[in-house]
């Protein structure tokens, strides 16, 4: 039953999965970067550098997903 | 770019349902071969009002300032000490006119696309259920525009280019890439120079991939907002002079991060290149 769901399943899949895990890992960093300014509020500039840094690179993700794989 | 964008666009215009807001910008009027949409007009409305702001601001300039003048310091000085902080003295003095056009550029042309009027006076076609859905409006919001994004993100990888070059060369460029980091001798130094070499190449991939996120952050953001803002005005017809309201806050907020993360973006990206020394990270 299940296999045969699975089977069935088309489209571009790998690119909702890409944009799961982004979603994910962006939250991550937002959650980082939350804390770690709560910890150190002085340290806000350099924390925001570095997180939007990851940010941008954990979204290029989905776009990999969405241009380097075939559909 | 136009091509570019248009490339973009068409895969997922192939969709069976028809998206509410259309994925590309309509075309006004046809000169020769090129079409003026209505992304393009808003574009050059916007940078028209920004230049006749800019310019009347100026025209009279006061030792203690006032009015606009005062509002135009504030922004402009505002944005360089941000900045400096950020990328550091040097390098701010150099390119802080890019930053600062992108940043009050995108600012406006994001918050335009709120006024209302833009997106809902045009041409269109009553729906069987009695509503009335515009198919081309006379304005739409520019960065609701794949060309426009695509274009900004274009012109900033040309000037990275440059910058990157002027502040490293060709070969400490090339060595940015590909050369080894860290301080390692003997056999560990070869070893650590071959896994570098192909983690160059990884850089490389992830370095052209930069302007298609770039233009595809900003349009993606700015036509979810459009989207969502015609799916609330037209989800319970009898409440669609209210849904709207919130998500117009909101996406308010989405206009200023916006313009801040691209700008804030660019600006890392450039920072990432020029650096000189390993560890020289701009403290304040």
């Amino acid at each position: 039953m299940m296999l045969t769901l699975l089977a069935e399943m088309t489209g571009s899949i790998h690119v909702g999965l890409a944009a799961m895990g982004v979603g994910i890992g962006i939250g991550l960093t937002g959650l980082g970067m939350a804390t770690a300014v709560g910890r150190n509020p002085g340290a806000f500039t350099p924390v925001l550098v570095h997180g939007i840094l990851a940010i941008a690179f954990t979204e290029a993700i989905v776009f990999y997903a969405l241009f380097l794989l075939p559909h | 770019m136009l091509i570019c964008g248009a490339v973009f666009a068409t895969p997922a215009m192939a969709v069976e349902a028809e998206p509410a807001v259309s994925l590309k910008a309509a075309p006004l009027l046809q000169i020769g071969g090129f079409a003026i949409t209505n992304s393009m007009l808003v574009t050059w409305v916007v940078a028209l009002v920004i230049i006749i702001f800019a310019q009347l601001a100026t025209r009279n300039i006061q030792k203690v300032p006032g009015g606009i003048q005062n509002f135009w310091e504030w922004l402009v000085e505002g944005l360089y000490n941000f900045l400096e902080g950020i990328i550091g003295r040097d390098l701010v003095r150099k390119t802080f006119w890019f930053f600062a056009t992108i940043f009050i550029f995108i600012l406006f042309v994001n918050w335009s696309g709120l006024v209302p009027g833009v997106g809902t006076v045009g041409w269109g076609h009553y729906t069987p259920n009695g509503l009335f859905h515009i198919d081309r409006p006379l304005l739409r919001g520019g960065n609701a525009d794949l060309n426009m994004t695509t274009a900004m993100a274009a012109i900033f990888f040309v000037l990275w280019f440059i910058w990157a070059i002027q502040a490293q060369g060709v070969g400490g460029f090339l060595k940015h890439l590909f050369g080894p980091k860290g301080e390692t001798t003997g056999f560990i130094f070869i070893l650590m120079a071959v896994i570098f070499f192909m983690m160059g190449w990884l850089e490389v991939v992830s370095i052209l991939f930069r302007p298609v996120a770039l233009s595809f952050r900003l349009f993606g953001n700015i036509y979810a907002g459009e989207s969502l803002m015609e799916a609330m005005s037209t989800m319970v017809p009898a409440l669609a002079w209210l849904l709207p309201i919130p998500f117009y806050f909101m996406e308010i907020l989405v206009g200023i991060v916006q313009a801040l993360v691209f700008m804030l973006l660019t600006a890392v990206f450039t920072l990432l290149i020029a650096q000189h020394g390993p560890q020289e990270h701009a403290h304040e």
